[in-house]
């Protein structure tokens, strides 16, 4: 959808979407450049929070400074007011005191400060990001996984962020090393060095062990999942697996899945084990020299005692900013592969969105032309003259292949108020109509219009408000069943709620159920059978009270009797409104004015259905596949 | 000096609330994965075994103590290096204390002790990072194989478990039973144990050698510091456990969001709810930042708080051990040991609080899955239950009642029916009549509470469960297909066969045509249980299963209904195949389906209501007379 400017006003949106909107919407995107790198086109997103950030590192810094000044005065006070008795103690004691309490504060500032950065980032991303996707398109959604997609807003996104964040922070607390290691220099040059020195180990080394655990940690992961899924088929395939006997078999199964599992653990139990010891005893080592360097110089009378204190002090204090500094780098490699996957997502263009000029359509009465409508799924080669389709092939996320014809020279008209049933077989285009006159999908030749306007001059919003759609596998949402059958009219009271049900032959289940409208689809089991389903997707549509409606097969999965109910409702309710009906059983066949044929992506006869079973053979064939299991009034 | 404690992120690594561990690797890891499998070795066969008769009687009583003594010679070697490590660990302030008091004060210069200390230091070290490293291996290898163990129990005791304990409810309580109550113990026992030990340890160590250098200042120190170090630990750890339910129910709902807006984004674009979606999707997110916010002013709070707790102990230490040194109780070298310890009494004290944590939730994760252990199969097998020789296919129902729940209303009343040899019967109702259960009898899904269910004349509760199913065969309404290729899924009950038997099985249901179509024909890979199949297809391929496996008695629970026209057309004709020269039992939906069967037996009300072939019924003018009556009235076609 394209955004309209008064988006970023609140006090606007509540009103146009009806739900309160307590959040600000990130006021920047992505570089859309591509040819920059990574970092730079994320750096609009950081810089909308430069302000926090910049206080954030400030205090860390701040923080650093007065924690790095500790060890020395401490190496002063055991140096010269216990050993050499030339300052006296209480001094000492109470800088250390007023340091503590200051390093405390800006440390408590700087932490929660840059971890709400770190949030305020990863919310702008995951806003982003979901706003791109409910812009895409139909083919978008038909060559992605939906699995892919979250797990690149999930795990993805956090890895940015992560780098984006604690990067920074990381490289404040490394500079602080530089700081310690002037005041080192101060007291003792030699052993500054002495100390140090086992410190560019622990960087490197805890780059080696990231680098070398990253791996199995993605393997015993993988391993985690074959496994859950295992059990997660043997769960909800039970009865296959014991009317066949198979448990031994799926035992095995599990049991060799769990033995690559345990053999991942052991290895990162062994890699941990070869360097996690090291790089944890490093700087005890370090201690150690000093200890033993130290010494010497204390007898040869160029030290104080208090530097041995200081040293090993500042020893600790820098050993974890080298192993963050290491895990930085792996960080940093890990956030521009996830920044990749995502920007994958966000440089899709949408392949269906309002045309600039678009018109709002407040009112139609259902006139319906399809003129000469070509259509084929998967984008046009030419659609992407700067070679993006041709790069989009090596993406995970797959390429837009144009597919087969599948409707050619497609003409139909409906009259306001008209009802026409579509029939033919499995895969001659039938629901291919009724997605392109949602404008799911922009047809690739001729045209669609409504009341005489081309559906690509109306904005998605208006044609969408005009066209009602059941679709044959509906989605009901984890919410209550009113508030699905509320879907597209969430201000609806229940009254009409019900009213729909009933026209739908749905609120006499619904009633039985324990909640009743109140009953959240999914919880606590409540799953619903396919014939329920599509009767709350009818209410839905009811609901709306569209002018053009679409059944798209809505009652393929419900009872015979049940059947029956349901179209007496839809009777009542399809008059004077344009309607098209996607049929499989004669019995829906009966609830139009008019039947056309559909084959090989065009009509190829259309007439009532006394008249095609008259004049069409290919209508009777296709019908033929009811006569053979119907006992009576066979057709043919 | 390092107190910094708490996590920077507390539950940072939340993962999807719902659904399945996220598989994929990304692609930059692939490469470095690769190499790893390179170098994984085959792994031999499994040899766990199942059976339907053995309980798992260690499992009813299970402990942590159980499953560790189970491999007691890894956890006596874990106990060694755990007290190598705890005491060499700790050899270093002390050491510098020694080297300063009698190597290095005015009056005490020697290069020897300076010398002595320092390379004592280094072995020390040298010792410690040794026994950490085998730590690491042992509890590693502890903890992977006690896992290992536990998990082909765990999934052994659920395939003994009957069909009740699999409803809708309970399946993902199932799921987390094997996968994050196991995963919890897994985290205690590679690492969460041991440190509890080593920390533990670690302070009796450092209290020890405190008190030998200075009773008084080990006295004052310990009060400082203990009891506020305990206290605001306990504090983050309540705060921080109810932040971190926060957040993952925040990226819960998050995801779930997410989720449900991808997967039912044709209706989201149907009814135009973009624009209500964003904002809501906004709202979502806004409430897991101000989790996340609130769990960031915890750890802010007790990181930097416990840090600054530190620089006042060292200052305090200042005072008093300095005080202390003037007037001559205390050494210069027992006071810079003192300061260096006193930095490493921080990290346990912080590090067993977490780790009670983990404790706690692996003791919780036991007694969870020693319930699961306890729960019985509800159609238990007979001690040494007689194998049930090839059955010529009578089924009896001699005056059974069934309810679902002990104390639960009867499903079926006193039903008697028999059906015989070779015979196909279509159980006709309304839905709830009971025509599924008696389908389930059959199977021995469930046991009848009174009266029998026979096949050629043996109760089902006396024979082998395997023994009668592998005589049986199902087609379930809903058809499920495995992960693993189309042939894995058609030769299910026999995965050894040859493809010519695939095949076979393939023609005989009219599948061929389909498999043609399939570029890798049967060894096309199902992918997300098939969706990418039409339903008339996965039904298509229940059916070849069910045809391979060439069972005497087949029972279809609603095997047609869901389905188009064409399909269901093709799985009619596959039908007369199936039902050739078998006893079978079809729950129909559509009279259709019903009318191929020799007898129709409607069921209503837990009840035989009435039984014939079409014709008779129609004749009889009974309740299936009038069922059909709706039925064909509604379907005639006014030509």
């Amino acid at each position: 959808m394209v955004m309209r400017r008064s988006e970023n006003d609140p006090a606007k949106r509540l009103g146009q979407v009806g739900i309160a909107d307590r959040h600000l919407r990130p006021k920047v995107h992505v570089d859309p450049d591509r040819s920059r790198s990574w970092l730079r086109r994320v750096l609009p997103v950081l810089g909308a929070h430069r302000l926090s950030l910049s206080g954030a590192l400030g205090m860390s810094f701040l923080t650093l400074m007065l924690q790095v000044q500790i060890p020395s005065l401490l190496n002063g006070a055991v140096s010269n007011s216990l050993e050499r008795h030339s300052t006296p103690l209480d001094h000492y004691v109470w800088i250390v005191f007023g340091l503590a309490l200051g390093a405390g504060l800006a440390g408590f500032g700087s932490r929660y400060l840059l971890m709400r950065t770190a949030y305020a980032v990863e919310f702008d991303l995951r806003n982003l990001l979901y706003e791109h996707l409910t812009r895409m398109g139909f083919d978008f959604y038909d060559r992605v996984q939906s699995g892919q997609l979250i797990s690149r807003a999930n795990s993805d996104i956090r890895s940015v962020n992560l780098y984006l964040t604690f990067g920074p922070n990381i490289l404040v607390q490394c500079s602080i090393a530089i700081v310690a290691f002037i005041y080192m220099l101060t007291i003792n040059v030699p052993l500054a060095f002495v100390a140090m020195s086992t410190l560019p180990f622990v960087f490197w080394l805890s780059i080696r062990m990231r680098a070398s655990m990253f791996p199995v940690s993605w393997l015993i992961q993988a391993r985690l999942a074959e496994v859950a899924t295992v059990v997660d088929e043997n769960v909800n395939g039970v009865r296959v697996v014991k009317s066949f006997t198979a448990e031994q078999r799926e035992l095995d199964h599990l049991a060799r899945e769990a033995a690559k599992l345990r053999w991942a653990y052991i290895r990162d139990a062994d890699l941990r084990a070869r360097f996690s010891p090291v790089v944890q005893n490093l700087p005890q080592l370090g201690m150690a020299f000093v200890l033993l360097i130290g010494g010497l110089l204390v007898i040869d009378d160029h030290l104080g005692v208090g530097a041995i204190l200081a040293f090993s002090i500042y020893i600790v204090m820098l050993q974890a900013p080298f192993q963050m500094l290491g895990m930085l780098v792996m960080l940093g490699q890990r956030a521009a592969a996830s920044a990749q996957r995502i920007y994958e997502i966000l440089d899709e263009e949408p392949s269906v969105r309002d045309a600039p000029d678009a018109i709002d359509l407040p009112e139609v009465r259902g006139e319906v032309r399809f003129d000469h409508v070509n259509f084929h799924y998967g984008a046009d080669a030419d659609d992407h003259p700067d070679g993006t389709a041709a790069s989009a092939a090596h993406s995970p996320l797959g390429a837009a292949v144009a597919g087969p014809p599948v409707l050619s020279d497609f003409n139909l008209h409906l009259a306001p108020g008209e009802t026409v049933a579509m029939v033919g077989r499995t895969a001659s285009g039938k629901s291919t109509v009724s997605r392109l006159l949602t404008r799911f999908y922009d047809v690739t030749g001729g045209a669609i219009t409504i009341d005489g306007h081309d559906l690509r001059t109306l904005t998605l919003q208006s044609v969408r408000r005009h066209v009602g759609v059941v679709l044959d596998e509906p989605f009901l949402f984890s919410v209550s069943i009113a508030a699905n059958i509320a879907y597209g009219a969430p201000d609806a009271s229940r009254e009409a709620i019900v009213a729909a049900a009933r026209a739908a032959g749905a609120d006499e289940f619904i009633s039985a159920l324990p909640d009743g409208y109140d009953t959240v689809v999914g919880e606590r089991g409540y799953t619903l059978s396919g014939g329920q389903r599509q009767r709350v997707a009818i209410a839905r549509t009811l609901l709306v009270n569209p002018p053009v409606l679409i059944l798209d097969d809505a009652t393929s999965a419900v009872d015979v009797q049940v059947e029956q109910a349901i179209h007496e409702g839809l009777k009542v309710l399809m008059a004077g409104r344009t309607t098209l009906i996607v049929a499989h059983r004669l019995s829906t066949i009966h609830l139009a004015d008019r039947v056309v044929l559909l084959d090989g992506g065009r009509i190829v006869a259309e007439g009532t259905h006394a008249e095609l079973m008259e004049s069409t053979p290919l209508y009777g064939e296709v019908l033929a596949q009811v006569a053979e299991n119907e006992p009576s009034g066979a057709p043919a | 000096m390092s107190f910094g404690g708490g996590p920077m992120f507390v539950g940072s690594a939340a993962s999807p609330g719902n659904g399945l561990p996220f598989a994929g690797v990304p692609s930059e890891m692939q490469a470095g994965v690769d190499a790893l499998l390179a170098e994984e070795p085959d792994h031999g066969p499994p040899n766990a075994v199942f059976s339907h008769a053995a309980a798992d009687r260690a499992g009813e009583r299970l402990t942590l103590r159980a499953l560790i003594f189970a491999h007691w010679r890894l956890g006596v070697a874990a106990l060694f290096v755990i007290v190598v490590v705890s005491v060499f660990n700790q050899a270093g302030p002390w050491l510098i204390q020694y080297g300063i008091d009698h190597g290095m004060l005015p009056h005490h210069h020697s290069v020897r002790v300076v010398i002595l200390t320092g390379a004592a230091f280094i072995v020390a070290v040298l010792i410690t990072a040794i026994a950490q490293r085998s730590q690491a291996r042992v509890t590693g290898r502890l903890a992977a194989r006690v896992m290992n163990d536990l998990r082909v129990r765990v999934f052994a005791h659920l395939q003994r478990l009957s069909l009740d304990f699999y409803t809708d409810e309970k399946a993902g309580v199932i799921m987390t039973r094997m996968t994050s109550d196991i995963e919890n113990l897994q985290q205690l026992l590679q690492d969460g144990l041991a440190q509890l030990a080593v920390q533990a340890l670690t302070m009796v160590v450092i209290t020890a050698i405190l008190f030998t250098l200075n009773v008084t200042l080990t006295l004052l120190t310990l009060a400082l510091v203990v009891p506020l170090l305990t206290i605001s630990s306990l504090w983050f750890r309540s705060a921080s456990a109810a932040g971190y339910i926060r957040v993952r129910d925040g990226i819960a709902a998050v995801l779930g969001d997410l989720s449900e807006s991808l997967h039912g984004v044709r209706t989201v674009a149907a009814y135009d709810r973009f624009e209500r979606n964003i904002v809501h999707h906004r709202n979502v997110l806004g409430a897991y930042r101000d989790a996340n916010n609130y769990t960031a002013k915890i750890s802010a709070l007790y990181g930097p708080g416990t840090a600054m707790l530190g620089y006042l102990s060292q200052g305090a230490l200042l005072v008093i051990g300095g005080h202390m040194v003037l007037t001559h109780r205390l050494s210069i070298g027992a006071l810079v040991a003192f300061f260096l310890y006193l930095n490493r009494f921080f990290a346990p004290i912080q590090l067993l609080v977490q780790q009670y944590n983990t404790f706690q939730q692996g003791q919780s994760s036991i007694v969870k899955l020693r319930g699961l252990f306890r729960t019985a199969p509800s159609t238990p097998e007979v001690p040494d239950a007689p194998v049930l020789p090839p059955v010529r296919g009578e089924i009896a129902f001699d005056h059974v009642d069934f309810s679902y729940t002990p104390d639960g209303a009867k499903v079926l009343h006193d039903v008697t029916l028999t059906i015989a040899p070779g015979e196909s019967v279509a159980f006709v109702g309304r839905t709830g009549a009971g025509k599924s259960t008696m389908a389930k009898l059959i199977t021995r899904f469930y046991d009848p509470t009174a009266g029998a269910v026979r096949i050629d004349g043996h109760d089902l509760r006396e024979v082998s469960i395997a023994s009668l199913r592998r005589q049986l065969g199902v087609v379930p309404q809903e058809p499920f297909l495995f992960a693993g290729s189309l042939r894995d899924n058609i030769a299910f009950a026999r995965p050894e066969a040859s493809d010519a038997e695939v095949w076979a099985a393939v023609e005989a249901v009219g599948l061929g045509e389909v498999l043609e179509r399939m570029p890798d024909g049967l060894d096309t890979v199902v992918h997300e249980r098939g969706q990418s199949l039409s339903s008339g297809e996965r039904q298509l391929i229940a059916l070849a299963r069910a045809f391979h496996a060439q069972p005497r008695v087949l029972v279809l629970d609603e095997a047609t209904s869901n389905l188009d026209l064409l399909s269901e057309a093709r799985i009619e004709a596959a039908l007369d195949v199936l039902l050739e020269a078998r006893t079978a039992v079809l729950i129909a939906h559509r009279l259709s389906t019903a009318m191929k069967a020799d007898r129709i037996v409607v069921i209503d009300d837990g009840r035989v209501a009435e039984a014939g072939s079409h014709e008779e019924l129609v004749a009889r003018g009974g309740r299936y007379a009038e069922m059909y009556a709706t039925w064909a009235s509604h379907l005639e076609v006014p030509a």
